[in-house]
């Protein structure tokens, strides 16, 4: 799942078309994708902490300090306010007024005169720059540099016009901070990378079922299509891939089941007649013949090859229509006029089989190809012949269906049909019962090519058995035959006009 | 009658010249498309058999460049293509007729005798007669050995179609086209038991048979030689 993992085609490929590779370059990897979004996500997030942390701390410093030198003020101020200490005296109780404060130093004047500056510090530019307050504020704190420390200090307005200016040595503050900064940019940096690292594991880790399967699937092949995923063992977000892939597989090895089971058909149904042929010809060219003989010869091959080139013709119809190479010619069509056409068509063959054909129902005109339907409908009867009992009525009725559309419904009576080979009906080349010959009918091709042009018209087919008391068909028949196991067989083409015209277009 | 057949295939090609030959035609055999389309236009034929795909030129382009050169000789198309665009470009073009190969030789020679016949007025004739069968086109009646015969309309039909192309061996998938409108290859036997019926009506009651199946290739109707008669 990383780029290196690229297949040799797409190298290939890419090598062959150079020019083609600038435009269309590999998508970032997955990895790298998730690597980029969580870093720069950690990334904002630490140094947002980081600097929250940072004027937190420094806030507190301001604060300690601004209370510190708030206590020296107050002690100042009230040692000022004592009027029984004589200005002599002053100085010698102003020093105590920092007693037990580290490193603060304060400096009183009054009316531009120094009364008092503790010793290591001149106070007096502060005293002339900043205007004096009543309290100490720790957002109003000055800060500045004097020899090699760094001060913070403000200005207080003392009695009787006297100003105190308090300062206090914050190197010890800005000590730690800077220790602090080190120390917190460390740690966002070792998080930054401890989360990509953790970042591009669970992706791996993430991908790792997806690599399993690329591994199954590279086992699959033409004879090994029953190749299912287990979704079990894989994660939620998969699951649904896990399906559909089984899903694909299932289809895939029907259609391949399906494509190789026609293949075999064919070349059975090619067999028989090339079977015939070859060996007729030479159990004829064994030894010396009549005329006679020869021509008998030619014209059993030919009635073969008939056989093979209607085949071949169906075939060819069949799959040009699964390649939507076959347009039907639309045009407005009265399907009870057609069905009579091909009724008439039929009719003496039905009366030579004493069947009777008996048409009903009506539906309005629809849009159809009138030379497919006549096929459809010629297959679907000539079929009906092949099967119905002597002497019993195969009928098409025309009726408006349920759901909407139009049904043409062809049904005989003959033996049942299990329920296992109706839907196989349509499929090239089935035979209900496969050890048995046909004789002087198609190749097996009627009912597929029926099925394929009911399709080009929008339409469904399906065929249905429904058993029936003897008596019934009795009824249905002109003369009584008791059959094993009587059943209506119907073929039933829903249509809707709708859907017709829309191929159409 | 010349004609012309343009066909790359050997095999194909004599055998058409062959079976056209003994079927009575002056048959001449271009192998490819630029002999084809340069004899097509130097001599006269009275029908052009065109396979659709030939090496060089295609029969489509004969066609095309013939027609605009004011050739009017019936052409009827070969080929193993069989898409409705296909066969539509090909009569759009000035083509008369289209065959699908694989195709039966007889449903060859059937549909090059119709257009052959298209260019030649047809007497209105009232009148079909074949020994003592004889067809009465206005009334509608047949009659054998003065004996009138009820047939359905579709028997007259087929009777009729039999006795106008008199001797030649009509397939079963003609007789469908032409009697019932049905224009597909159809499996049924629906054909023979029409002719098995007309049969019953025309022949059976009669020592001399006209009806003749041909095995294979289809039926025709044919008075027997004056010898043959027994």
């Amino acid at each position: 799942m990383t780029p290196n993992n690229s297949s040799p085609n797409t190298q290939s490929s890419s090598n062959s078309a150079t020019a083609h590779q600038k435009k269309t370059r590999p998508p970032m990897s997955l990895a790298s994708r998730v690597m980029l979004f969580v870093a720069v996500a950690v990334f904002v997030c630490s140094v947002a902490l980081g600097s929250l942390l940072q004027s937190a701390i420094k806030e507190h410093f301001a604060e300690q300090d601004a209370e510190e030198l708030q206590v020296v003020a107050d002690s100042v101020r009230k040692i000022l306010q004592n009027n029984n200490i004589s200005n002599e005296q002053l100085p010698s109780a102003l020093a105590l007024a920092v007693v037990g404060h580290h490193g603060v130093y304060f400096q009183v004047s009054a009316n531009t005169q120094t009364l008092y500056q503790s010793p290591g510090s001149d106070l007096a530019w502060l005293l002339t720059q900043v205007m004096p307050q009543q309290a100490v504020d720790a957002e109003a704190l000055a800060s500045w540099q004097s020899g090699d420390k760094t001060f913070r200090g403000t200005v207080i307005q003392g009695p009787a016009q006297s100003k105190i200016a308090v300062a206090t040595e914050i190197d010890f503050h800005l000590h730690f901070l800077h220790h602090f900064n080190d120390a917190l940019w460390l740690t966002v940096a070792g998080s930054v990378v401890l989360t990509l690292f953790a970042a591009w594991l669970g992706v791996r880790q993430g991908l790792a079922p997806l690599k399993q399967f690329s591994d199954n699937i590279t086992q699959v092949r033409a004879d090994r299509l029953q190749l299912q995923l287990d979704p079990a063992t894989s994660p939620d977000e998969l699951r649904d891939l896990v399906h559909a892939f089984n899903q694909m597989m299932s289809r895939l090895e029907h259609s391949f089941q399906q494509l190789s089971n026609f293949s075999a058909d064919i070349a059975h149904e090619l067999r028989t007649p090339l079977t015939n042929m070859i060996t007729q010809t030479q159990v004829s060219l064994g030894k010396d013949r009549s005329a006679e003989q020869y021509r008998d010869l030619l014209y059993s091959n030919l009635e073969e090859q008939e056989r093979l080139a209607a085949m071949v013709s169906d075939m060819l119809w069949l799959a040009k229509t699964d390649h939507g190479l076959i347009k039907p010619a639309f045009k407005p069509l009265n399907l009870r006029t057609e069905i009579q056409v091909v009724f008439d068509f039929f009719e003496s063959l039905a009366e030579d089989k004493q069947l009777k054909l008996q048409l009903s129902g009506d539906v309005p005109p629809l849009p159809g190809d009138k030379d497919m339907l006549r096929r459809a409908f010629s297959n679907l009867l000539s079929n009906a012949i092949r099967h119905a009992s002597t002497h019993s009525i195969i009928s098409a009725e025309l009726s408006y269906a349920a759901v909407g559309g139009f049904k043409i419904t062809l049904s005989n009576y003959g033996d049942a049909i299990a329920p296992a080979h109706l839907a196989n009906l349509f499929d090239r080349f089935y035979r209900v019962d496969p050890s048995r010959q046909r004789q002087g009918e198609g190749a097996g091709l009627g009912l597929a090519i029926v099925k394929s042009i009911v399709e080009l018209h929008g339409g469904t087919i399906a065929a249905l058995s429904e058993p029936v008391a003897s008596d019934a068909v009795a009824a249905n028949t002109v003369e009584h035959i008791s059959r094993p196991d009587p059943a209506l067989i119907s073929f039933v083409i829903a249509i809707s006009p709708s859907s017709a015209l829309v191929q159409n277009h | 009658m010349r004609i012309l057949i343009v066909e790359d295939e050997l095999k194909t090609g004599d055998y058409l010249k062959q079976g056209l030959c003994e079927a009575g035609f002056n048959v001449t055999l271009a192998r490819n498309g630029l002999d084809g389309f340069h004899l097509a236009m130097t001599e006269p034929f009275a029908l052009l058999i065109l396979d659709v795909m030939l090496p060089d030129v295609s029969g489509l382009r004969i066609v095309q460049s013939i027609r605009e050169a004011g050739n009017m000789t019936p052409v009827l198309f070969l080929s193993a293509l069989d898409t409705v665009d296909d066969r539509v470009r090909g009569l759009e073009l000035g083509a008369d007729d289209y065959l699908v190969k694989p195709f039966a030789f007889n449903e060859l020679l059937a549909r090059a005798r119709t257009l052959l016949r298209r260019g030649a007025s047809q007497p209105a004739v009232q009148r079909l007669q074949i020994s003592d069968l004889v067809l009465d086109l206005g009334k509608r009646q047949a009659q054998r050995q003065g004996k009138k015969i009820a047939l359905t309309q579709k028997e007259f039909a087929l009777l009729e179609l039999l006795m106008r192309r008199e001797g030649e061996v009509l397939p079963r998938s003609l007789i469908a086209s032409q009697i019932w409108d049905m224009n597909f290859d159809s499996d049924t036997n629906v054909i023979d038991v029409a002719i098995r019926r007309l049969r019953g009506k025309i022949d059976d009651d009669f020592s001399q048979k006209l009806i003749h199946t041909v095995r294979g290739m289809g039926y025709k109707i044919e008075a027997p030689l004056a010898d043959d008669s027994q």
